[in-house]
């Protein structure tokens, strides 16, 4: 009984002494988004930091993606921020303007930030005062995809690099064959699939209308009514209206695999450069990736995506630093980016990726970033932005009045940021 | 004339009875093609999860070889049954069990309790607190949920698993359901009870409690499903795999650039099996409490 008691003891003590070590470690929350792939390679790093860090407790938070605002949002109320969040690039103005995020740049290690492609400082800069935010790995781009055997068939002129991309007649031109062309159902993907509730008809259709001389909003005045609603604009949205029309445009119902489906019934496909991976993997040799077209006299294309910030509530910001600077040289994470075909924001990351390398078959999605890539409008209203212009490109694409829908955008964007002061100090950006 | 009398009839029925058979097998074409036209998403969601091909699972989506599989394999399964983690399904599995159970158990007392207080306490204002009850019922969740996000949260109670039970035992909806289920019991029964000398708590646990096993299983179905499918809660107020439940576990699988539809598709069957079988369980009394208040109606 004694020595029962005596062990109970002991015992307790030592689950005391264990708590007690347990708290004396420094816990540093990450919350992030991802499928299981990329949930995997940040919940390894952590491991791997905390073995090299046994006073750090790495905890990874996962938000779903379709969820993640309103995770944040609620991370936010509850004062609950993490030290480290993931986020979509365009949103960052937003965020450092609301007081949620720190600038990085003195707790990153200096040769990332000597790393990074001008793309991805881009991204991660808040126009105000010029300082950085937010670190990533990867950036993104779009590219148009082609099928070998359908361009063949119609003869038509394959780009070597960005500075030759199809002209707005011949990408039309070609659409109009390919119509006809037997075997093609439709001439082109541009992945009308991914509805509304995603970013991508602001990320990739964006850069096609400003390519024509049209913008989400002039990036001087911060003002959408005669930009967004502007001639340019609705000649911009009327043509893509036009090719929806004419049938030649994937619709939504069908999905978001036209064009390596079964028999292969869409012969190009504006795609991201994840997209990439699954159609070589289905298509083989058969796949061609050119650069975006020219629609008017410039070509433009996007960039941004998910990348690292440090929250401004965090109480072990140098530890955060830390540890992201250590997440980004992970070799064995970069070795699954590349498996993923992440598309490089580190010079050191583009250079080791077969892919994007010179002579690599993403090669000219790389040297969009450098020539063509322009970002999305980096103001804290962003999120109107985007939800007012995805919603009007909608209401056009199901055959509404251009110009109706895109007034209305604008005046709502308009509003928002009227209603906001002109989110001070962006109203002195003139 | 008599043959005539006597075959005319027999003709009649002859032609009523083919054509009653007639119908009768128009009626059960009818139903089997309803029936098969609601089962085949289960039974598309079943044979996808049994191939280990996101992209093949795509393409084959918009034909009939989405109902079969020439190759079938557990790989899906496999992958998925880890319960250690961030990708730990079999534990996310278990969370959402304890959540279920947990949940339906408390709030089958609670609401019960309640509805049987609305039918027969003594309670000043009885039909004012009924009113708010059903007005509460309105009140869409969505439009509470951050406030309760925050006050959970100051309750230190983030990535429990009372969070994700608390805020739901009490439900209007129950009861009034419950309520509406008591109230129509006669009033005879509570008396003589309460002659015998019985404690309210004794009539509601001894009498009133094992007459309602059609009300009990309603709610602890429509409870249990609710409770099951429960996706921006938890994505809320859950950080990590110590209490995130499935539903908010598979939605790592349709990331920002690519869906898993193999693994998403294994995983849904798995989800599917525990409502499935609370359903199978309680469906008996579940239809006849429908029934029921459809004839008392």
């Amino acid at each position: 009984m004694g020595n029962r008691l005596l062990s109970t003891i002991f015992a307790s003590a030592a689950l005391v002494a264990t708590a007690g070590f347990a708290e004396a470690k420094t816990v540093i929350h990450v919350m992030h988004q991802g499928d299981p792939g990329w949930v995997k390679a940040y919940g390894d790093v952590a491991a791997r930091f905390e073995a090299a860090n046994p006073d750090v407790d790495i905890e990874m938070i996962y938000a779903p993606h379709d969820a993640y605002n309103e995770k944040f949002s609620a991370a936010v109320m509850a004062k609950q921020l993490p030290d480290i969040m993931e986020l979509d690039a365009p949103f960052l103005a937003n965020y450092v303007w609301s007081g949620y995020l720190q600038a990085v740049k003195p707790l990153i290690d200096k040769d990332l930030l000597d790393d990074m492609t001008d793309s991805n400082i881009a991204q991660g800069t808040y126009p105000i005062d010029k300082d950085l935010y937010a670190i990533g790995l990867t950036d993104s781009s779009v590219v148009l995809y082609g099928n070998k055997k359908y361009l063949e068939a119609i003869g038509a002129r394959i780009p070597k690099s960005v500075d030759d991309a199809w002209t707005r007649e011949e990408f039309e031109g070609y659409l109009e064959k390919l119509s006809k062309l037997e075997g093609v159902k439709w001439p082109i993907d541009t992945f009308r699939g991914y509805g509304i509730k995603t970013e991508w008809i602001t990320y990739a259709y964006g850069p096609l209308l400003e390519s024509a001389g049209c913008d989400l909003i002039d990036r001087k005045t911060w003002k959408a009514s005669g930009t967004l609603d502007g001639e340019a604009c609705v000649k911009a949205l009327t043509m893509m209206q036009d090719w929806v029309k004419k049938g030649w445009v994937v619709p939504t119902s069908s999905g978001t695999n036209q064009f390596y489906a079964e028999g292969q019934p869409a012969a190009l496909a504006m795609g991201g450069h994840w997209f990439y991976a699954e159609a070589s993997a289905a298509m083989k040799d058969n796949v061609v990736v050119m650069p975006l077209p020219k629609i008017g006299d410039k070509g433009v294309s996007p960039n941004g995506t998910w990348i690292w910030g440090i929250s401004a509530t965090s109480e072990n910001p140098e530890i955060a630093g830390k540890f992201l600077s250590f997440l980004l040289k992970d070799k064995d994470y970069r070795e699954y980016a590349k498996t993923q075909s992440a598309y490089p924001g580190l010079k050191s990351f583009a250079a080791a990726s077969p892919l994007y390398a010179e002579g690599g078959p993403l090669a000219i999605a790389f040297e969009q970033a450098s020539k063509t890539a322009i970002a999305r409008p980096p103001h804290p209203a962003y999120p109107t932005i985007t939800s007012a212009f995805m919603q009007a490109v909608d209401k056009i694409f199901n055959g509404g009045d251009a110009q109706e829908a895109l007034t209305a955008a604008a005046k709502k964007i308009d509003e928002d940021i009227e209603d906001n002061a002109g989110y001070p100090p962006f109203d002195e950006q003139q | 004339m008599s043959d005539l009398v006597l075959t005319q009839p027999a003709s009649l029925a002859i032609a009523r009875g083919n054509g009653k058979r007639s119908l009768r097998i128009v009626q059960s074409l009818c139903i089997l093609i309803i029936a098969l036209v609601m089962i085949s998403p289960l039974f598309m969601l079943l044979i996808a999860s049994l191939k280990d091909d996101r992209f093949r699972i795509l393409a084959d989506m918009g034909s009939f070889r989405a109902f079969w599989v020439s190759d079938p394999t557990l790989s899906n399964y496999k992958e998925i049954a880890h319960f250690s983690g961030e990708l730990a399904y079999g534990r996310y599995l278990f969370n959402s069990l304890v959540i279920l159970v947990a949940t339906v158990v408390s709030g089958l007392i609670v609401n019960s309790m309640a509805g049987f207080v609305l039918a027969w306490g003594s309670l000043r204002g009885k039909a004012t607190l009924l009113a708010l009850v059903v007005a509460l019922y309105v009140i869409p969740q969505e439009s509470i949920i951050m406030p309760l996000v925050v006050m959970m949260s100051r309750a230190g109670l983030t990535d429990t698993f009372a969070v994700q039970i608390l805020p739901w035992v009490a439900s209007p909806l129950y009861v009034f359901l419950f309520y509406q289920f008591f109230a129509q019991l006669p009033k005879e029964l509570y008396e003589a009870a309460e002659m015998d000398g019985a404690s309210a708590f004794r009539i509601y646990r001894s009498i009133y409690m094992p007459l309602s096993l059609p009300a009990l299983a309603t709610v602890s179905i429509l409870m249990g499903i609710e409770s099951w499918n429960q996706y921006l809660w938890p994505t809320l107020v859950t950080q990590t795999d110590y209490a995130r439940p499935i539903a908010v576990a598979i939605a790592t699988f349709f990331g920002q650039d690519s869906i898993y539809w193999d693994r998403a598709m294994a995983a849904s069957v798995l989800m599917m099996i525990p409502v499935l079988i609370l359903y199978l369980a309680f469906q008996r009394w579940f239809v006849s409490s429908f029934v029921g208040s459809a004839v008392k109606g």
